[in-house]
């Protein structure tokens, strides 16, 4: 049965000559799990929205969408609510009522479900997600992952026939995000829901999914099973393969004839295959340790913090040492006391034992000024916490506004800066109107214009896809290169893992382990990268998917040769 | 303290109760009514509240009465008992200070009141009581009460950023911090209906809009629910039967004037006792019980 | 056209609610308070006007099936009025709530300014404490926020800083601080006397002073970035004009 059917959509925005969308033919039938892929703008979310009529954008529009085989604006709005589920991205924004027993029942009375029917339903999704421990609690109350759940829930609760996620996950940590994608998987198994879904983070995606649709400039450029969706990227050596899973991406950049392998489990079979079963232990690539010589920048010595005096202790006689120019990456599970170590670092929260001492000093002695003037530089988790005006660039202008310099000079450092963050074609835009990974850019920018030594960075990656985070890596190369320090809490350890100068593991209030990245992921052996967990049986100092690669090409030529 | 049984009632219960007593407690001037209404008051917001409650109503009910009572007498010249003349030349009499100090305690226990209602009528059971009547404000009310912690986090959240790069609210003259509060509240602005789209789309995703939408609420009317509002309603009808006859009248001016106490009287102002009484009642009545059924076990 | 529709059937709806309520309700509600309410008759007469005031409202409103962006509206400026004292929290007595109002009323039209004002005075007492003031809150955040829509439809008020700032200095100077005054007196002595009055007036002034200061202030300070806000807001979402069967505010 086709749930849809889409002839030759064509789509474009208003005032826009591009087509966002650009001749979409597609199919999706029923109980399958679609996942859709591609570049921020290429147009993933337009489709999306098209298929469900209240949320389609404004434009002009040529092509056919056909729901169950009637056209889909044909289709009323009560069937439409009811039978096409939508998810949005942000856990908080969907939330619209103060309860958790109200907000799972939100759907149902606009469907003007009676007092009884609506207790059955709620009582029922509640019981399927394991809301009841929290189901008269307070919204603010739950945690992110929570919130997301409780938004599918409450869709579920009007029994979609399909189901459509648009980044449901983006927002989340990893571990939520598993046990929200745990549940996606569960409905489509266990109640043959259709899925169709979009996401940057596929690693655990892709191995769930029946179908990938890999989307571009506006147009499908591939769509089959993911096996097959990796071996035709890795054919047309497309851009779009990195952000498929670490297996597929190293596939692509391999020279092989073997079937694409999508999961670690799969990786693991192929590289044995590839390499004949040889065991490297030891890859005699010396690691670089950081120079010794160097300052050390921020350095804490001891440090005990808690928010009130008769609550616990958030941080736990913390001690560490960053040195000057590195890239410093904190990890760790969530509610360790990552954000709050790096707040006080920042000087925001004061420790009640211990000191923090950046270039030597104490940082509770310092005044505003000289804390936040060329010497620390802090970037929130959300950049649209920075932004005041209408357009980037009067942002930018407006965090010179205090400051002495004559209007040429100021002119002169925002050129300067919006260069280095790439944000020259988007200076007259309204910060809201840029996607996430350019935000964050924007936000940088801004930061940067105080001219920080030091850059404390709070998961500067959650929610932008791979193409970003590499402008985003090369943005700190530069400034590590120029001798800025940069301090970074993330729960993105294949990130960590391709940039980092040095990684520390945080757990229960303090660092555990700190080493230089190569070592400290070779060894860990579960809190590590996909590609680590991969070939770790042949050889655990291979870290990133370029070091597999690299050994992949190494030993399978030796074996040519 | 002891654990409010009367807020797990019917929001209907609750809500009736306390608009009765509210009602009576700013109607009735008659001393005994005044005084079951302050004693209940009291009570039972210790009872909610434990010590707090104490403390509050020591150190700022007290003085206030005091405070009030004082200065009726001030303003209100009237009455035939003159105790002594002001510079002024004008007099104080004592029924002017008696109407004073009555107003005072009726002023007290209304404050008194309202911090119950605050505590029992939560904002859930207000939002299911007139969801029915006006589903769209209602429903507005809700969003408001999520909005506004979260809006509210977001400011510490802004105001920190703001921190980070060298703009601190806490410092400076009074023009800098303001400065700084603007700031922090377009950052906020923007960032509220930027973000308050999705919630819209949202809604419509869920069919807000369609005809004929319900209502839900995990409320429900059970038997124990039947039994108290009916006594309730009861002792409503008994002690506005009393007011209907002038049982709480009194009069102040010129002369001090109450009606003889019979035993109607008697009838109405224990029907009200056990009114104001009731979720204190209630409260200890299902502590014995539950005593009574672990003693069993 | 069926834009203007609504809102022609809604002041008139409106103004038939509001002369059932004048001719005949509220002087019922006089001659009952008179002869049956004795020492409270004041209070109670001014506290179920203030709360009839509120009716056709409440009443224009629902009967309208509002659409969801504009309860999104109307909810989100008035927690961000409830939430905005937080971002005051150094500087007490220095409230954004009328400026908010006010600001709503020009933008979105008088009935959206009433209604976020009284949600706010509403809301906001969830969070500090209902009270017997809340219905005089309401009423008085919520009639300065009519009227400023009122007015900037008429052509008397314009987006302008001086206008705006003008209008809320004297708004909550004389409507706000004039009203919450004789409520608080209301509510204190249950008596009611000239001279009372005036003594409440003039230990009053300087807390409407610094009220009507802020205001002004406010409306000073962020009423053309927030009007800026609000117009993309209606702009990029098509927040009321453009929503499938639009309705005007």
């Amino acid at each position: 049965m086709e749930v849809y059917s889409i002839k030759n959509l064509s789509f474009s925005y208003p005032q826009q000559s591009k087509y966002a969308l650009n001749d979409i033919n597609l199919t999706i039938n029923s109980g399958e799990f679609v996942t859709i892929c591609g570049k921020s703008g290429c147009g993933k979310t337009t489709l999306l929205r098209h298929l469900k009529t209240i949320l389609t954008p404004h434009g002009k529009r040529k092509g056919e969408i056909c729901f169950y085989g009637q056209p889909l604006e044909e289709v009323d709005h009560r069937t439409q609510a009811s039978k096409i589920g939508y998810v949005l991205q942000s856990p908080d924004n969907q939330i619209v009522t103060d309860k958790v027993w109200h907000e799972l029942a939100f759907g149902l009375e606009s469907l003007g479900y009676d007092n009884s029917t609506i207790r059955l339903r709620v009582a029922e999704m509640a019981s399927f997600f394991g809301i009841q421990t929290w189901f008269h609690k307070n919204v603010t109350e739950l945690s992110g992952g929570q919130k997301q759940l409780l938004n599918l829930a409450s869709i579920m609760a009007m029994q979609p026939s399909v189901l459509i996620l648009d980044e449901p996950t983006s927002q989340l940590d990893p571990i939520a995000a598993m046990d929200f994608m745990e549940i996606v998987k569960k409905i489509n198994r266990e109640l043959g829901i259709t899925i169709i879904l979009t996401e940057h983070r596929l690693e655990e995606i892709i191995p769930m999914s029946d179908r990938i649709i890999v989307m571009d400039e506006g147009s499908i450029i591939a769509d089959d099973t993911p096996q097959k969706v990796g071996e035709m990227l890795s054919a047309m050596e497309h851009p779009m393969s990195v952000a498929m899973t670490t297996p597929m991406q190293i596939y692509a950049r391999v020279e092989n004839n073997l079937p694409c392998p999508v999961t670690v489990k799969d990786g693991r079979k192929w590289i044995d295959t590839l390499l004949g079963g040889k065991v490297i232990k030891k890859e005699h690539k010396l690691m670089q340790h950081p120079s010794t010589s160097k300052n050390v920048v921020i350095q804490l010595k001891d440090v005990w913090f808690k928010y009130e005096k008769n609550l616990p202790d958030v941080i736990k006689s913390l001690s560490m040492e960053v040195k000057e120019g590195q890239f410093y990456c904190i990890v760790g599970g969530n509610g360790t006391g990552k954000t709050t170590a790096l707040s006080i670092i920042s000087g925001l929260y004061r420790p009640y034992r211990g000191k923090v001492l950046v270039n030597g000093k104490n940082i509770a002695n310092m005044s505003i000024k000289e804390r936040y003037r060329n010497n620390l530089g802090v970037l929130p988790q959300n950049p649209q916490a920075l932004f005041v005006k209408k357009t980037v660039e009067l942002d930018l202008y407006e965090m010179l506004s205090d400051t002495k310099l004559t209007k040429e000079e100021k002119a002169k450092k925002v050129k300067e800066v919006a260069e280095f963050a790439e944000l020259d074609g988007l200076l007259h835009m309204h910060p809201y109107d840029l996607s996430g990974g350019e935000q964050q850019r924007a936000a940088i920018a801004k930061v940067l214009l105080l001219e920080p030594k030091i850059l404390l960075l709070d998961e500067p990656t959650k929610g932008i896809d791979g193409y970003f985070k590499e402008k985003l890596a090369s943005l700190f190369k530069n400034l590590t290169s120029k001798g800025v320090t940069i301090v970074m809490v993330s729960h993105d350890i294949e990130f960590c893992a391709k940039y980092a100068d040095v990684c520390a593991m945080f757990f229960d209030g303090s660092i555990i382990t700190s080493n230089p990245t190569k070592e400290f992921f070779a060894e860990n052996s579960f809190y590590t990268t996909a590609a680590n967990r991969m070939v770790r049986h042949i050889c655990p100092d291979a870290v990133t998917i370029e070091d597999v690669i690299e050994l992949c090409q190494r030993n399978s030529q030796q074996k040519m040769a | 303290m002891i654990i409010d049984s009367f807020s797990s009632f019917h929001p209907i219960v609750n809500f009736t109760y306390f608009s009765a007593v509210l009602l009576f407690s700013m109607f009735f001037m008659h001393p005994v009514f005044l005084g079951i209404s302050l004693v209940s008051a009291f009570v039972y917001s210790v009872m909610l509240k434990g010590k707090k409650a104490v403390k509050f109503n020591i150190l700022y009910m007290m003085p206030l009465l005091l405070f009030m009572a004082i200065l009726n007498p001030a303003f209100n010249h009237q009455g035939v008992t003159i105790l002594f003349y002001l510079k002024s030349g004008n007099p104080i009499t004592l029924e002017s200070i008696l109407f004073g100090v009555a107003s005072a305690c009726m002023f007290v226990t209304v404050i008194l009141w309202f911090s119950c209602y605050n505590a029992v009528m939560t904002s859930d059971k207000f939002i299911y009581l007139f969801g029915r009547i006006i589903p769209g404000l209602s429903l507005i009310l809700s969003m408001v009460l999520r909005f506004v912690p979260r809006y509210t986090a977001q400011i510490k959240v802004i105001s920190n950023a703001q921190k980070c790069v060298g703009r601190d609210v806490t410092q400076g003259n009074v023009i800098a911090k303001a400065r700084n509060g603007i700031k922090i509240l377009s950052i906020m602005t923007t960032w509220a209906l930027e973000n308050a789209i999705e919630t819209g789309d949202s809604m419509r995703a869920r069919g807000y809009g369609l005809p004929k939408r319900t209502s839900f609420s995990i409320f429900r009317f059970d038997n124990r629910d039947k039994v108290t509002f009916a006594v309730m309603a009861g002792l409503i009808v008994i002690v506005l039967i009393g007011a209907v006859m002038g049982e709480n009248t009194m009069r102040f001016f010129p002369s001090i004037k109450t009606i003889n106490t019979t035993i109607f009287s008697l009838v109405v102002y224990t029907a009200y006792f056990i009114l104001c009484m009731l979720p204190v009642i209630i409260n200890i009545m299902e502590e014995i019980k539950w005593k009574y059924i672990v003693s069993r076990i | 056209m069926s834009e203007k529709q609504p809102a022609k059937n809604g002041i008139s709806k409106r103004t038939l609610l509001a002369t059932i309520l004048i001719l005949f309700i509220i002087p019922v509600t006089i001659l009952f308070g008179v002869f049956v309410l004795n020492d409270r008759k004041y209070y109670f007469i001014s506290l179920l006007i203030i709360i009839y005031t509120m009716i056709p409202f409440v009443m224009v409103f629902e009967n309208r099936k509002p659409k969801a962006r504009e309860l999104i509206v109307i909810a989100v400026l008035s927690a961000i009025a409830v939430a905005g004292r937080g971002a005051f929290f150094m500087l007490p007595q220095f409230k954004p709530v009328v400026a908010i109002v006010i600001i709503t009323g020009v933008c979105f039209g008088a009935e959206s300014g009433f209604l976020v004002g009284a949600v706010t005075g509403f809301v906001s007492n969830f969070f500090f404490g209902q009270g017997p003031w809340t219905p005089w809150q309401m009423f008085c955040f919520g009639i300065i926020g009519f009227i400023a829509g009122i007015l900037y439809k008429k052509g008397f008020l314009k987006k302008t800083k001086l206008s705006l700032c003008v209008f809320g200095g004297l708004a909550t100077f004389f409507i706000y601080g004039g009203i919450i005054n004789i409520a608080s007196m209301l509510i204190f002595t249950s008596q009611f006397s000239w001279k009372a009055l005036l003594a409440t007036y003039i230990s009053g002034f300087w807390f409407d002073m610094v009220h009507a200061i802020a205001t002004v202030f406010f409306l000073y300070t962020i009423s053309q970035p927030m009007i800026e806000k609000l117009e993309r807001i209606k702009i990029k979402y098509g927040l009321i004009e453009t929503e499938d069967e639009a309705v005007s505010l």
